[in-house]
């Protein structure tokens, strides 16, 4: 293919962009809705995630051990707890350090001349959030531990909702993709049918089919194009809004930082592309047979 | 007398059971001229579409060049029509563009270079004595000279066969002998030409070879021939 060639394709597509001002607007509209919903799905459902590992990560046990015990017998319990199936990591935790970190959170004055109220403990990481019940168990039966927890539940909810999420995310991006390709598919019929004649013309005169394919092409390629555009400076305005707000007023969820956002746009604008493209690719077809 | 053209066995039944060509048999040779004729509905347009794929054979073998159309693949197809030239009786101009730009667009669609473009453009343009009208539009054109312009667009890439569908189907008497003679001049300089017409007056003064079609069939084959006689 010839540069002048790739330059005329251009041409004409821009011309029919123009020409049919009001259908490539409403093209734009389209793939930029379907997008903004397909995208929000999309953020909530990866957020969904990323709360869950993080929450995954943070998933230990905690296990207090009784006042009366010594240090000898506390090394012995650590061992026990090694040797337990399952276990991953096992931090001993002093009654000192336990104060150290309680009175960073809660600051110190506060705890000024008060003796140490808390307990040694063990702080015990799992290979895997599912064996925790278990671990816990048998942790619960050494002997000089007075309480264990750990926060397993909450986890095993937000996976069901993750779950969940994506599928009905992935549903609801199959239907508005298919929403687009009809309406870009509408628009670019437009053009090409008051272009049939043209187009006759052009394949009587020995055009090939992709000659007469490509302006119209381009042309669904820059509605889908933009219409991502507009959805991915919306949806980023309206995560970064989201981002702040759940960062000021709820302090413990952190939200996916917004840079990771700009990683998965690429990917929407290669999607609107792509619509953009087989909505006119559809409408042309039936008008190349001559 | 090598055959640009020659059409063996060719019937063409349309969806529905219509049959507009039955066992057409046919040699055109490099340089003739051609006329087809019959009443409406007999096959002619069928004839003609068959010639440059827009259709093809329900039965038989066509071949131009010495080269089987019938089994081209589509993507050849393209490769064909740039060796054809086809006319039309509404002229089928592109209204937005001028007369030049209207030829010259017959090249860039097979990806010709500009310059070839700028030197053979006003050149054809001049074969057809439409030198005073390059930049106007369709509209502001005469039909005859719409059709000139048609026929410059037809012979800009130096087609081997200018297929003609009725072209003078639109014009008055005396620009249809105009046409006509243009189409001889043509023909004059090697380019075959096949041209389906009504045109009894134009026929008999031609004196050229005269193919009849009635009712999908090839009745007459006659060199030097006219319009007919009514039986």
């Amino acid at each position: 293919m010839k540069l002048r060639t790739i330059r005329y394709f251009f041409r004409e597509a821009f011309v029919n962009l123009f020409r049919n001002g009001w259908m490539s607007l409403a093209s734009i509209g389209a793939v930029a809705s379907a997008l903004i919903i397909f995208g929000s799905f999309l953020m909530i459902s990866i957020n969904f995630d990323y709360i869950a590992k993080n929450v995954e990560s943070q998933v230990e046990i905690t296990a207090y051990v009784e006042d009366s015990v010594d240090k000898l017998k506390i090394n012995q319990i650590e061992y026990n707890i090694k040797s337990i199936d399952g276990v991953k990591e096992v931090v001993f935790v002093s009654k000192e350090q336990a104060l150290e970190e309680f009175k960073k959170q809660v600051g110190e004055e506060l705890l000024e001349g008060i003796e140490n109220p808390l307990p040694n403990s063990f702080r015990v990481k799992v290979e895997t959030p599912q064996e925790v019940a278990g671990v816990a168990e048998r942790i619960q039966k050494i002997d000089g531990i007075e309480e264990v927890k750990y926060g397993k539940g909450v986890v095993e909810k937000l996976f069901k909702i993750t779950y969940w999420m994506r599928l009905v995310g992935l549903a609801v991006m199959a239907i508005f993709a298919a929403i687009s390709v009809f309406i870009i598919s509408n628009t670019i019929k437009i053009t090409v049918f008051s272009r049939r004649r043209e187009i006759s013309i052009m394949k009587y005169i020995g055009a090939t089919d992709w000659f007469v394919r490509w302006p119209f092409l381009i042309e669904g390629m820059l509605l889908g194009f933009t219409g991502s555009l507009i959805a991915i400076a919306l949806l980023a305005t309206g995560y970064s809004y989201l981002y702040d707000m759940v960062k000021m007023n709820v302090p413990m969820i952190s939200l996916l930082p917004i840079e990771e956002f700009y990683d998965y746009s690429l990917g929407l604008l290669l999607m609107g592309t792509v619509l953009g493209a087989f909505g006119s690719g559809f409408s042309i077809r039936k008008f190349l047979r001559v | 007398m090598q055959h640009i053209i020659e059409m063996v066995g060719v019937s063409k039944i349309y969806p529905g059971g219509c049959a507009a060509l039955k066992d057409i048999n046919v040699k055109i040779g490099k340089g003739e001229f051609v006329f087809l004729v019959g009443p409406t509905g007999a096959g002619k347009s069928t004839f003609l579409k068959l010639l440059f794929r827009e259709e093809l054979p329900t039965r038989g073998q066509i071949f131009i060049n010495g080269k089987n159309i019938t089994r081209l693949k589509p993507k050849e197809v393209p490769y064909l029509r740039r060796r054809l030239g086809v006319v039309f009786q509404d002229f089928r101009l592109l209204p937005q563009k001028t007369v030049y730009e209207n030829v010259a667009f017959a090249m860039e669609v097979i990806e010709a270079s500009p310059r070839e473009i700028r030197r053979r453009v006003p050149k054809v343009i001049e074969m057809v004595g439409l030198s005073h009208k390059m930049n106007s539009r369709p509209h502001e054109l005469s039909g005859g000279e719409q059709q000139r312009a048609a026929l410059a667009r037809a012979l800009v890439n130096n087609p081997d066969v200018i297929i003609a569908d009725e072209p003078t189907g639109n014009l008055d008497p005396d620009t249809s002998w105009e046409i006509m003679k243009l189409l001889d001049e043509i023909n004059k300089k090697g380019t075959t030409l096949i041209v389906a017409t009504h045109a009894k007056e134009l026929v008999d003064a031609m004196k050229k070879r005269v193919l009849q079609l009635e009712d999908g069939r090839l009745v007459r084959d006659e060199e030097r021939g006219v319009y007919c006689c009514e039986t």
